[in-house]
């Protein structure tokens, strides 16, 4: 029988078959951080408990640590606490850590591929939403709380019920300066935020065969904002060249990537229980202008009118309202008219060296405006390497962009790093939620580019006007 | 985690993707102490919370939207939230309800959405499939937990459950 890639990897990690219900399926790969794993570790210690296979688990802090000079003692005790415990428990477990000193750290989403510990076809946990990111290498990649990674710590399965393939294909190449990002973005905008609830998307089409394993990470990390469980690309020679010569890539590479060719796609008539069509050409840069990220529009638009955004629908209605007061955003102003106080240019969405790369040739153009303080995260210490090697920190630097340590950072309001009440801000983060940055903090979400262009502008910005 | 849910009052939040952040924002994941992490539960959103006394949430799609924190459930849970009665629910926040035998994530109809007003006192009979509310003397079919859910529910959570 045809058989999407998502049934292919399915069914080939499939322990025991729950014949209907849910499936316990094999974990090839664990992926641990700070924030969701102190009480997994503590749920084996109190039960006795070891890791099955600390051979497949990797960590690394990234949540909660500062992005400010490495070295230095952590401030804020409960975040010291909280690294110093993955330390004990990595180190009691036999789990290898990237922490704080090392030069691998980075965001989890960020290393995993960067170290070749992501690979197709396997089956990828981590007690963080984002780890669809993954799905980018035609991995089964997701997020789970901190009980299944418990579970999967102690018997490196998991019970899951099976997800529908969900076929999202985009036609064409995107306009200049449009992105990964802005596809991602506009596709959650037409689907809505729990569009994807029950389903695995699957991003096919010729825009997505073009990009990079860099811009494919983008658009399957954002896979769980428009409520799937996962996002997955087939693999191909983007995939495999990427992938080559990383450092936990096994030894038979070469002998898996002739079984990979032959058997990490759909098959021809496969069935896909949904399907969508973006027009990548079609599309526009985009931003948010609300406070969930399928409340965006293209930067040439202004701020909609709630029932024009309702569609009808009440619930809509009542929801663009209450966002358009916590925004302090009146229907109709121009989005382009949006003035911001940040800029925050990081995160596992946003923060490989090609997006530092975009921003950067928009840094060079000018200088940050008055008024606007605008930072760069690199997403691990090993782009922050290949960055400067680069020099693209000097023309950050020099434009009067703060230039930092990778950390999960202003992404998520629980590090050093968040708005003040009332900021807003242009960020090249996942998440626009009411007080994600920081309570009370506005939220726009937007690419690398146009982020780096608001912050030479100190508004929201079509960045194809600049570059 | 119990399956009972007795008489209580509801909390009604007329609204789709209440989401992780406004549930437990992130500021607070540091903190251990799950009566502590409780005081926090949905501040952001609504600074009454726990003013209201409620023992169950009504709310509209997609709850629980975002991260995989299962500091949300908790912190509702120790507010002493026994179920979210919601139009649906995110995959990850619905099973670490279950998972960690938190609180119980109940998916009901638009009749029950509609029908439920903030205040109300309201009761659920899992077995029975039915939800009463006391105040209009209402009742509303609820949907029942596939079969793998409401295993681990009886099982006291993931690790009580036993496949066999």
């Amino acid at each position: 029988m045809a058989r999407t890639l998502f049934d292919k990897v399915w069914d080939s990690h499939t322990v025991v078959d729950g014949e209907g219900g849910p499936d316990l399926l094999y974990v090839d790969r664990h992926l641990v951080h700070e924030v969701t794993s102190p009480q997994a570790f503590e749920g084996l210690r109190l039960a006795g408990r070891r890791v099955r296979r600390p051979d497949l688990t990797v960590a690394t802090v990234d949540h909660n640590i500062p992005t400010t000079r490495r070295g230095l003692p952590i401030i804020d005790q409960t975040s010291r606490v909280q690294i110093s415990t993955l330390e004990s428990n990595c180190r009691q477990f036999g789990v290898t850590l990237f922490g704080m000193d090392s030069p691998h750290q980075g965001i989890v989403h960020v290393i995993g591929p960067q170290l070749g510990i992501t690979l197709p076809g396997s089956t990828i946990v981590c007690g963080d939403s984002h780890t669809s990111t993954h799905g980018a290498f035609g991995a089964f990649a997701l997020g789970i709380g901190t009980s299944e990674v418990e579970h999967v710590l102690a018997t490196q399965t998991i019970w899951l019920e099976k997800p529908r393939p969900y076929l999202v294909t985009m036609d064409g190449r995107p306009g200049h300066m449009v992105t990964a990002k802005d596809l991602i973005l506009y596709l959650i905008r037409e689907i809505g935020t729990g569009g994807g609830a029950g389903y695995v998307f699957e991003y096919a089409g010729e825009a997505v065969r073009a990009m990079s394993m860099e811009q494919r990470m983008t658009i399957c990390n954002m896979s769980i904002e428009g409520g799937a469980r996962a996002g997955m690309v087939a693999p191909d020679d983007t995939t495999y060249g990427y992938l080559r010569g990383r450092r936990y890539v096994p030894d038979d590479f070469e002998e898996m990537v002739d079984v990979w060719r032959g058997t990490l796609h759909s098959d021809p008539g496969a069935k896909f229980a949904k399907s969508h069509t973006v027009r990548a050409d079609a599309v526009a840069p985009q931003v948010s202008w609300g406070t969930n990220p399928g409340m965006t529009c293209d930067i040439t638009e202004s701020v909609p009118h709630p029932d024009e955004y309702s569609r009808g629908d009440p619930d809509r209605e009542r929801g663009a309202r209450r966002a358009l007061e916590y925004m302090d955003l009146e229907p109709g102003t121009q989005m382009a008219d949006i003035r911001v106080d940040r800029v925050f240019i990081g995160s596992c969405t946003n923060a490989r060296l090609e997006d530092l790369v975009q921003a950067a040739e928009v840094a060079k153009l000018g200088r940050v405006a008055d008024g606007v303080r605008a930072m760069v995260v690199p997403g691990s210490q090993t782009v922050k390497e290949e960055a400067e090697g680069r020099g693209l920190h000097d023309v950050f630097i020099r434009a009067g962009f703060e230039w930092r340590n990778s950390g999960c950072s202003m992404c998520l309001g629980m590090n050093p790093d968040i708005l003040e009440p009332g900021q807003r801000c242009a960020s090249t983060s996942n998440r626009n939620f009411e007080g994600r940055q920081g309570a009370g903090g506005r939220t726009h979400l937007l690419s690398p580019a146009m982020a780096a262009a608001a912050a030479l502008t100190g508004r929201l910005t079509d960045v194809r006007e600049m570059a | 985690m119990t399956v009972d849910c007795p008489a209580g009052r509801a909390i009604k939040y007329e609204r789709d993707n209440i989401d992780t952040d406004v549930i437990i924002p992130g500021q607070y994941l540091k903190i251990h102490d799950y009566s502590e992490l409780a005081t926090h539960a949905m501040e952001g959103m609504d600074p009454s919370f726990h003013s209201k006394g409620g023992s169950y949430i009504v709310a509209g799609r997609n709850f629980g939207c975002g991260s995989s924190r299962e500091h949300a459930p908790i912190a509702l849970a120790e507010s002493g939230i026994r179920a979210v009665l919601a139009l649906s629910f995110a995959r990850i926040f619905y099973r670490n309800s279950v998972d960690g035998a938190f609180l119980l994530p109940i998916e009901i109809g638009p009749d029950a959405y509609s029908g439920i007003s903030d205040g109300d006192d309201i009761s659920v009979d899992i077995d029975g499939g039915t939800l009463t509310d006391h105040t209009t003397s209402k009742s509303y079919a609820i949907k029942p937990f596939p079969g793998i859910i409401r295993r681990i529910i009886d099982s006291g959570g993931l690790f009580g459950y036993d496949p066999e």
